[in-house]
């Protein structure tokens, strides 16, 4: 029940573009799924090649601190997404639409700590809020730019497949790990969620 | 890599009468309505361009040797396919000519081939387009050539072994590049390539080992069909625990607070509008 009960969201399910900052109780809508969860609307294309230059190399959160190195990650043996073993390294899942896509969800992965207790870049996701600027370096293009709509935490073994979509609406999605930590269970039992959208202009 | 071979088999053995049985996939379905089915032409006969008829209405035209179309949104039903040298038809006399049997969410290939003798031949094949796990792509191989038993190896390494005209075989492999060629069965005699694969994470990919070994044009054609891509089986991004434990960490908990407390406070007004409509 206590994974339940985590599963609610700390959504933002507000649309406007106003950057100031989101009051202490953002959230205070429990239906800020939407983000996470809105299903593919109109597109149909297909995973496109990825230009090299388009690669990711850094993802930077400036109202939290987050700093991270990027790399390129895939799945492991067992089919999991590969998270790179330094909790300060993101993994781009390679398969899925790379940061700056005009389709789907490119996703970002990193450890929110270590084995050997080191908190991981992808802890500052906890303090972030609706608004803050989400910027995706690249190797040979300008930053993609994003800014945090919505945050959820889920089960683990819930995990909306909309994450991983490849067609819809243009997202950035940033994954890590969230209590409840049960060690003789793996460790974290959920996903915390981070959904940021594209900034125009 | 070899574990579906009697599923290819058994699916090939059944080919000539055309059940396609597979469920509609869930990517690939949306596109069409349900009494349509996807339909493609595979033209694996050498030296003949080609026109196609579907029940009396061309098809394609000036077909080419080596070439497959994109997949087709057709009727479901039994269709009367004819295979016309280029500009004869439709009231000559068919270069070939079969019933296909199309049901409705089915994905098909109608393959004009020679089969293992050199006699030209139409065989319907089962695109297998469901899902395949993440960081996999499908290769499915289907031997349409003039040629003996075959075995196709990638990286070097048999994938499928003993396979023969007009029969396929299908595994899922890892996604990437892979190095492939045809052997005859049992040999490292090479029958067809290298060639390099890019198979793609998430997509299907037919290959067509096709021509005649006698006339020593065998040559592969590939076929891509994509959406069946999975997500991962799940994301672990967790440690030790510090997150989870550290001193610092009494923001997050505010963080945890305040969604329990947005989930009470949604519970009471919920409770409130039920004991408002009661009242």
């Amino acid at each position: 029940m206590a994974a339940a009960a985590l599963a609610a969201v700390l959504g933002v399910s507000g649309r406007t573009s106003n950057p100031g900052p989101a009051p202490p109780d953002f959230g205070s809508t429990p239906s800020g799924q939407r983000a996470a969860t809105a299903p593919s609307p109109d597109r149909t294309e297909s995973q496109a090649d990825t230009p090299l230059e388009a690669t990711p190399e850094r993802v930077r959160i400036p109202d939290v601190g987050l700093d991270a190195r990027v790399r390129p990650v895939g799945v492991t043996e067992q089919g999991a997404m590969t998270v790179p073993e330094d909790p300060s390294v993101s993994g781009w899942y390679r398969y899925g639409p790379v940061p700056g896509s005009p389709h789907g969800s490119a996703v970002l992965v990193g450890h929110v700590d270590s084995d050997t207790g080191a908190l991981g870049e992808f802890a500052a996701l906890y303090e972030v809020q609706r608004g803050d600027r989400v910027e995706v370096r690249r190797a040979k293009a300008a930053p993609a730019v994003y800014r945090v709509v919505s945050r959820a935490t889920v089960p683990k073994d819930e995990l909306p497949p909309s994450v991983f979509r490849r067609t819809g609406a243009p997202v950035l999605t940033l994954i890590t790990c969230a209590p409840p930590f049960v060690p003789e269970r793996g460790g974290y039992r959920a996903n915390l969620v981070v959904t940021a959208e594209p900034l125009q202009g | 890599m070899i574990s579906r071979t009697h599923i290819a088999v058994a699916a090939s053995a059944g080919a000539c009468a055309l059940a396609l049985g597979v469920t509609a996939p869930a990517m690939a379905a949306p596109a069409q309505a349900q009494d349509k089915a996807m339909v493609s032409v595979f033209h694996g006969i050498p030296g003949m361009t080609v026109d196609v008829y579907a029940n009396g209405d061309e098809l394609l035209s000036d077909f080419k040797p080596g070439t497959v179309t994109d997949p087709q949104s057709l009727d479901a039903g039994t269709y009367d396919i004819r295979i016309f040298e280029a500009g004869q038809g439709p009231d000559g006399t068919p270069a070939l000519e079969k019933q296909v049997k199309v049901p409705e969410g089915g994905n098909a290939t109608v393959a004009a081939h020679l089969s293992a003798d050199g006699d030209p031949q139409l065989t319907a094949f089962t695109n297998d387009v469901s899902k395949v796990d993440a960081g996999k792509a499908r290769l499915t191989v289907r031997h349409v050539a003039a040629a003996p038993a075959v075995d196709v190896r990638a990286g070097g390494q048999p994938v499928f072994t003993d396979l023969t005209n007009p029969n396929e075989d299908t595994a899922a492999v890892d996604a990437g590049t892979v190095n492939t060629d045809v052997v005859l069965a049992g040999t490292d005699t090479v029958a067809i390539g290298p060639a390099a694969l890019d198979l793609k994470e998430g997509t299907s990919n037919v290959v067509y080992a096709w021509g005649s070994a006698e006339d020593k044009n065998l040559a592969l054609a590939t076929q891509t069909f994509s959406g069946m891509e999975s997500m991962p089986s799940g994301v672990h991004a967790g440690g030790g625990g510090a997150a989870a434990a550290t001193p610092n960490s009494s923001d997050q908990w505010l963080a945890w607070a305040a969604a329990a407390g947005a989930i009470t406070v949604a519970g009471v007004l919920v409770a409130r509008q039920v004991a408002g409509r009661r009242g």
